[in-house]
């Protein structure tokens, strides 16, 4: 299974809302990091990644998430991941990346 | 039903491209989920395998003649599985997050090898709740 990103921008809330479906792994990781950091660019913001329906991610799928946030945090902002399954979340805590992160429940803006 | 039987071996071969990945995931995740690993322990095992997978294919020069055997051996409540490449790996090795990730949740963890040498992965994971039945 391949990954799928939605993204639109909220003008109200100045943030963009993407949603995350499928799985990331080293086949695809470089394409999620070249397509958020085109939207990062374009518009700097907030990012709140909707998580709910992505069923895997891998340590250059995570490699590639750091790469984004250290854009967003160069223009004064950060990443929120929403819906996290449990599977993924213990993988951002072996690799203390809970702590880069805002990971949190979803505002059903996703 | 037939379950997996202690003492079966699976082998697989794969070249070394990205695309493939995902099929030793799957496949990883299947037999350990015939072995009777819970849902848990399954993912561990899965995760481990992705990254060993993702460890080695940073760490070898793609070409065709390239490629890695993953070795599925079933012991009593135990999945030992042996990875092991065959052509060149590239002179610098690829950063560790794999290996800090792969160290986290299997049970023994071993890796050998390097420049002009064969790499090779061994990994074991117990199922715990089998010493309780």
């Amino acid at each position: 299974m391949d990954f799928q990103m939605d993204h639109s921008f909220d003008e109200q809330q100045n943030r963009w809302n993407i949603i995350l479906t499928g799985e990331i792994d080293i086949f695809n990781s470089l394409e999620l990091k070249t397509r958020l950091t085109k939207l990062v660019e374009e518009k700097p913001a907030d990012v709140f990644l909707q998580c709910k329906f992505l069923e895997y991610i891998d340590s250059t799928g995570l490699g590639a998430l750091v790469g984004v946030l250290k854009n967003v945090k160069g223009s004064g902002f950060t990443i929120h991941m929403q819906d996290v399954k449990p599977n993924i979340q213990k993988l951002f805590k072996i690799t203390n990346l809970d702590n880069e992160f805002i990971l949190e429940e979803g505002d059903g803006n996703g | 039903m037939a379950m997996a039987k202690t003492g079966e071996t699976i082998k697989l071969s794969f070249p070394v491209n990205p695309a493939y990945v995902s099929s030793a995931r799957l496949t990883a995740s299947s037999i350990a989920n015939r072995m009777g690993f819970d849902i848990d322990e399954i993912e561990d095992i899965k995760t481990a395998v992705s990254e060993a997978c993702t460890y080695i294919i940073r760490t070898m020069i793609t070409d065709e003649k390239s490629n890695f055997e993953i070795n599925f051996i079933l012991l009593e409540g135990v999945m030992e599985i042996h990875m092991v490449t065959s052509g060149m790996p590239v002179p610098t090795p690829p950063d560790e997050m794999s290996l800090m990730m792969i160290k986290a949740l299997v049970d023994d963890f071993k890796l050998s090898g390097g420049p002009e040498k064969n790499i090779e992965i061994f990994m074991i994971k117990k199922h715990i709740s089998s010493f309780f039945e």
